[in-house]
Parts: C-alpha cells; sequence; structure tokens
C-alpha cells in the first residue's frame, strides 16, 4: 500500500510541484491549502507524515503544529517544516520534538528524498 | 521703687537737696522741741522725736546717716547733761537714749543699705544691659521704665518715653494692631518681629519679647535687628528674584540638602511627573535608578568641593510612570537659607531613551525584513528547482534530450549559487549574530581536506600539493572549518594563473599555542589597499580598479573570517600582486574551556 504524505502549503505552484515531485518519490500526495483543512483530513486522510509550510493563514504552520499534537493527540507522526524562512531553525531546536524536522526552500528532489527518508525509512 | 529707679544724674541731686531739707527742718525741729522738753523736765517723752530724722537719713544714706546719728546723740546729750547735770541717773538715762540713736540709726543702715544694694544692682543690670528694655502698664500702655540702650535705639530721652505709650513706638498701625492681637491672651511672647520709628522717625527692624512681671507691669525686651533683617530682606529679594528665573526655566533644577529635596522647579516637576509637593522631602536616590545611585551620589560629595567645576554625570531616572528617562546632570554647590546645598541642573536627553528603544526596534525590524527577505527570494526557487530536478530525473518522460539536459544542469547550478548567496547573507546579518555556538571535535585535517578536494573536484582544475602531517587533527567545529577550507581552496583556484598549482602547507612547532595552516597560490595577487577589505562582507570595490574578479569572492571570505574568529583565531593573508597569494588559517590548539 502506497504511504500518503499529506502537504499543508498555500502557495500553488509549489503545491502542483510537489504533486509530481512526492508521486516521483513513490508516495501519494495529499495536498491541502490551509492549516484547518489539514487539521479536518488530517484523521481520515491518515497521512504517513506531514509537509507543513509555516507561512500560512487563516493559522500558521506553528497553531496547526501546535494542535495536531495538542488537541489531536498525534504526538507520534513526523511532521517536516517546509520552509523559506530563515528564522524557523531556532525556535525548532527549541521545541525539541523529535518527530519534527525541516527542510529550507528550496529543497532539491534529492534532499526531500532524505529529508523523507529519515522518517519513513 | 521706679520713681526712685528713674533719677538720673539731674534730679538725683535734686531729690538730695529736697532730703536735706527735710532731714535739717526734722532735725532743727527736733532740737528745739528736746531742748524746750529738758527745761520743762519733759525729756523723756521727747527724745524719741529725733528718731525721724535718724531714720529717714540713714534710710537713704546708710553712712553719711550714721554719722548723722552719732552727732544727734552728741547734741542730745550736750543739750541733756546742761539740763540734767549733776542727775546720775538721768544722765545715764540721758546717755542710753544717744546711744539708743546710734544703734537705730545702725539698724536703718544696715537694712538700707541691703536693700540698696540689690537694688542698685538691678538698676545697674537693666542700665547696663546691652538689650532695650522698657517696662510698661497692661492697662493704658503707659512707659514705666526704660533704660539707656533702648532711648539710644530709638533716640529718645527718657523723660519723652515717660510720657509715650508703648504702642506709640510702632512705626504702622497694623504693627500696632499685630502687638495688640498678639499681647491678648499670651503671657510671654519671644521673638515679635516688627517696625519702630525712632524719634527722627526713621524705621528700625526690633525683635520684642515681653513677659508679665507683676500684675499690671510688662517687661519687653527690644533687640535691634535692623542690619540683620535688612540683610535677610535683600537676601529674600535675591532668592525670590532667583526662584523666579529658576521657576521659568526649561531646563529642570532640582536642589538637594541633607539627602532631601528642598526645591524643585516646574520643569523638574514635568519631567518627573510627581507634584511639586510629593517631591520636597524626598530622598532624591528614590528617583534614580537603582544602577545609577552611585554615580549620583559620588557626584553630589564630589560637587561639594567648590574648587572643581560643576561635576557632570548622566543618569537614569525613574519617573512616576515607572518609566526610566535619561538626563546630564550638573552639581554644584550653594548656599540656601545660609547653609550648603547642591544644585542640581538636570538636562533632559530623551533621543537616548528612543535611541535604545530605536536599535532594539531596529533589530527586531532589521531580523522581520531580512526573514522576509529571505522567504520570498527562496520560495520562487522551489518550483525552479524542483522542477528542473523533475527533468532531469525523467529525460525520456519528459522527452528531455541531452543538450536541454546540459542547459538544466546550468539552469539548476544557477538555483543552487542563488540560493547559496542568500544563504551566506543571512549567515552575516542579524539573523546569523544569534548561532555562535560551535560544535568540538577531533577530526583528521588531511583526511577533511582530501574530502573537500574531492567534493570541490580541485584537483582536475589544479596542481594541489599537500604538506600536511598524515596525523594532524585539528580540535574544533569541522563542519564550518570545512566551509573555511573549501572557500580557501576555491579561491586559490579560481584565482590562480595556468598552471594552477596550490600549495596546502602546515606550520606549527610544539611550543605555538596555534595551528598554522596555509594555502598559497599562484594566482594574480591582492595589493596591499585591498587585503582588509576582501573580508568585509558587502563592501564596495575600490574605484579604478578591475574589481570584478573579487566580487566573485562574495561573502565567502567574510563567513570565513567570521568562523575562524569564533574558534578563537584569526586569518592573515599576504600577496604578491601578479604572483601568489597565501591565506593563512590560525586557531589555536587547545579548545576554549568555557565551550
Amino acid at each position: 500500500m502506497v504511504r500518503k504524505i499529506m502537504i499543508v502549503e498555500d502557495d500553488q505552484p509549489i503545491l502542483d510541484l510537489m504533486d509530481l515531485l512526492i508521486r516521483k518519490l513513490g508516495y501519494e500526495p495529499v495536498l491541502v491549502p490551509n492549516g484547518l483543512e489539514a487539521l479536518e483530513l488530517i484523521k481520515k486522510e491518515a497521512p504517513a507524515l506531514v509537509l507543513l509550510d509555516i507561512m500560512m493563514t487563516p493559522i500558521n504552520g506553528w497553531e496547526f503544529l501546535e494542535k495536531l499534537r495538542g488537541e489531536y493527540g498525534m504526538r507520534q507522526i513526523p511532521v517536516i517544516l517546509f520552509t523559506a524562512s530563515p528564522l524557523v531553525d531556532e525556535k525548532m531546536e527549541k521545541m525539541k520534538d523529535p518527530h519534527l524536522g525541516v527542510l529550507t526552500k528550496p529543497v532539491s528532489l534529492a534532499d526531500l528524498k532524505a529529508g523523507i527518508a529519515r522518517y519513513l525509512g | 521703687m521706679e520713681r526712685n529707679i528713674r533719677i538720673s544724674g539731674y534730679s538725683i541731686s535734686h531729690t538730695d537737696l529736697i532730703r536735706f531739707i527735710i532731714i535739717a527742718a526734722l532735725t532743727l525741729f527736733c532740737i528745739l522741741i528736746t531742748t524746750f522738753s529738758i527745761s520743762r523736765d519733759l525729756e523723756t517723752i521727747y527724745a524719741q522725736l529725733f528718731y525721724f530724722p535718724i531714720i529717714y537719713a540713714t534710710y537713704f544714706y546708710p553712712q553719711r546717716g550714721l554719722y548723722f546719728a552719732g552727732g544727734c546723740a552728741i547734741v542730745y546729750e550736750m543739750f541733756a547733761y546742761i539740763y540734767i547735770f549733776p542727775d546720775t541717773g538721768g544722765m545715764i538715762y540721758v546717755t542710753l537714749q544717744a546711744l539708743l540713736f546710734v544703734c537705730i540709726g545702725a539698724m536703718v543702715a544696715y537694712v538700707s543699705e541691703k536693700l540698696n544694694t540689690s537694688e542698685s544692682q538691678t538698676r545697674s543690670i537693666v542700665e547696663k544691659s546691652q538689650l532695650g528694655i522698657i517696662l510698661f502698664d497692661k492697662n493704658d500702655f503707659s512707659i514705666r521704665l526704660s533704660n539707656t540702650h533702648l532711648e539710644h535705639m530709638l533716640g529718645y530721652t527718657a523723660e519723652d518715653l515717660a510720657k509715650m505709650t508703648f504702642p506709640q513706638l510702632f512705626a504702622t498701625q497694623q504693627d500696632q494692631q499685630r502687638f495688640y492681637d498678639a499681647l491678648g491672651p499670651g503671657e510671654e511672647i519671644a521673638n515679635f518681629e516688627t517696625l519702630f520709628l525712632t524719634r527722627k522717625k526713621e524705621p528700625v527692624w526690633v525683635n520684642l519679647s515681653w513677659n508679665r512681671i507683676t500684675e499690671n507691669l510688662i517687661s519687653c525686651t527690644v533687640v535691634n535687628i535692623n542690619a540683620f533683617k535688612l540683610a535677610k530682606l535683600a537676601a529674600d529679594e535675591i532668592d525670590a528674584r532667583y526662584k523666579q528665573v529658576s521657576d521659568s526655566l526649561p531646563t529642570s533644577i532640582i536642589i538637594i540638602r541633607n539627602q532631601m529635596i528642598v526645591y524643585a522647579n516646574p520643569s523638574f516637576t514635568a519631567f518627573s511627573g510627581y507634584e511639586p509637593d510629593e517631591l520636597l522631602g524626598k530622598d532624591p536616590l528614590t528617583l534614580i535608578h537603582p544602577d545609577d545611585q552611585a554615580d549620583f551620589t559620588k557626584a553630589c560629595q564630589l560637587a561639594e568641593t567648590p574648587s572643581l567645576p560643576p561635576a557632570r554625570s548622566e543618569i537614569r531616572f525613574l519617573i512616576k510612570s515607572k518609566k526610566t528617562r535619561y538626563a546630564t546632570l550638573f552639581f554644584s554647590t550653594i548656599l540656601q537659607d545660609e547653609s550648603p546645598a547642591v544644585l542640581i541642573n538636570l538636562v533632559d536627553i530623551p533621543e537616548r531613551e528612543s535611541t535604545q528603544e530605536r536599535a532594539q526596534l531596529d533589530k527586531r525590524r532589521k531580523r522581520g525584513l531580512i526573514s522576509t527577505f529571505a522567504y520570498e527570494l527562496r520560495t520562487p526557487l522551489q518550483p525552479i528547482m524542483g522542477y528542473i530536478n523533475l527533468l532531469m530525473q525523467d529525460p525520456e518522460k519528459y522527452g528531455v534530450t541531452e543538450e536541454t539536459r546540459l542547459i538544466l544542469d546550468r539552469c539548476a547550478k544557477s538555483v543552487d549559487r542563488e540560493s547559496q548567496i542568500i544563504n551566506q547573507m543571512l549567515e552575516l546579518s542579524v539573523i546569523g549574530t544569534g548561532k555562535v555556538s560551535l560544535e568540538y571535535t577531533v577530526f583528521s585535517v588531511p583526511e577533511l581536506l582530501k574530502t573537500i578536494i574531492n567534493a570541490g573536484k580541485y584537483g582536475t582544475e589544479a596542481t594541489i600539493t599537500i604538506d600536511v602531517p598524515q596525523d594532524l587533527t585539528f580540535d574544533a567545529d569541522k563542519k564550518k572549518i570545512a566551509t573555511v577550507l573549501d572557500t580557501m581552496l576555491s579561491n586559490a583556484v579560481k584565482y590562480s594563473m595556468p598552471p594552477r598549482t596550490v600549495q596546502v602547507i602546515y606550520r606549527s612547532s610544539p611550543g605555538d599555542p596555534m595551528h598554522n595552516l596555509s594555502i598559497k597560490d599562484n594566482g594574480i595577487g591582492i595589493t596591499d589597499a585591498r587585503l582588509d577589505e576582501i573580508f568585509e562582507p558587502f563592501s564596495v570595490p575600490c574605484p579604478g580598479e578591475n574589481n570584478m574578479k573579487f566580487d566573485k569572492i562574495g561573502l565567502s571570505l567574510a563567513i570565513a573570517k567570521k568562523y575562524i574568529k569564533l574558534h578563537g583565531g584569526y586569518i592573515s593573508v599576504d600577496s604578491i600582486k601578479g604572483l601568489e597569494t597565501t591565506f593563512g588559517i590560525h586557531i589555536p590548539k587547545q579548545r576554549p574551556e568555557e565551550v
């Protein structure tokens, strides 16, 4: 069975790209344009991993993560912050979440593969 | 008693004359009566008449009165003997009578002397007192007594004063009224300051203190305070003028005495936010930022040395709204109400406060701005990089020919470079300043060099000789040292001239605390003027030079410098223009203790 990877991203060109890249890497992409929708879908879709953009509305990546780990109780699901912002690393390090990683845009196909492989083997 | 004391030079002799006449008349009368009575054998009844002149005389003039008594005794005896002789009993009686005259005279003289002594002492005290003394009647205010000091003070004679009432001495109706009000219930009043008028109608400031000495008599001391009062009025006027000036000054002024604020002008109250009455009596230190209290106290003490110019200090104030405000303070010592006080002139420095806040804000803004820039620059690179990767991964699927593959490869390299430049910019910007931590490990230097050379394919472009001990290890942040070495090698290869040769040389004696690794190329060289500039990020190229080549160094040397500095080392550069350039990396052999 093909594992699902949920991509939460509000930038359509990147969603379009990720659709192709994730497929290329052999996973089934679940494309979601915002955090709230992602939270609605996450139980139903049950992805193996979440690629999460940070700068989004109406809730940003951090808020999504907080709800996911808190209210939704999904503490084990790997989340890779997928961002172009340089301030993410510092904040991420403070969170000390073993199931949280970061990939800084632009990410090459090789880096993306390696990044996902860290969690999904 | 009053009548006696008021006797002065002229009137005493006048009184003496009257007394002399009285005594003489009485004596004459006694002699006549005695002679008459003795001749009629009535002596036993009338001899006692002599007591009157004797008592009168000895009372007023004790010494001379006693001689007078003796005289009277002799005269009386002489006359008596003439008539009584040779009656022995009568003679003894007369002798005893005469002796009794002297005894009575002596007794009265003694008592009078006693009385006179104390009275003359009192008179002398009052008369010679350096205070003006005046006695007046409580009911009609008539002046009963005054001393010469008072008379001189006001220019009146004793007679003038005797005809006056006490309130007439006051200069104005208001002063009189104040006096009546003060007199009313009070038995004793001290330090009642008022204006008197002299005989020449000149005003004199006096200080009155009075108390009641008998039921109707009030004794009042009068001190001339004219000079003092005029000086004080003048000083008060200066004070008032000074206060008027300081009250309207735009700069803040406070005066501190005995660790208390005794004056604060309106500018200071506005500055501090406190009401004037909240400030007065307050310890100034409660207004000073705890870190600046020592400076403030020191400046106050310095100000007490008058030879020094006003001490100046920058102090943080805690104003009422709990905010901190900066001010430059000028301390100087002044006399305030005749005691030394510290005057502080305070110049508000609102800019300072905002400068610090602005710097903080600027830093936050810069972080935000740079972060946004990076975000905006990186995001569009993602699809470019992603699609290029995709096309190159599946050339058949997307119909990519070998020629397009080459083009796509060049595109990918450009995107890589763009991405790398953004990362370098971030590393050198405020965002990179927070990341100062180094991850120390011990690693082999020859191995690291090999890895870098292989990864960068530098060996294919230049002949690289490595003169480094095979067992050389560094205790440092491997990743950062790798970045530095990569920069050095990449530059050396890039800027050497064909045939390109690059030498990596390690030199260090056992006593040398530093590792010294140099990378030498046979390159174009760098002019001395540019040697420092090449490490400056975003440096502006020298005008007139062909700087294009150096522009490609980009930010990597600045980052290399930063990384080596973080390790506690430095980068040296030595160049002969058109011949060679040597970059030296110097880092401590020992890991710093605190890391």
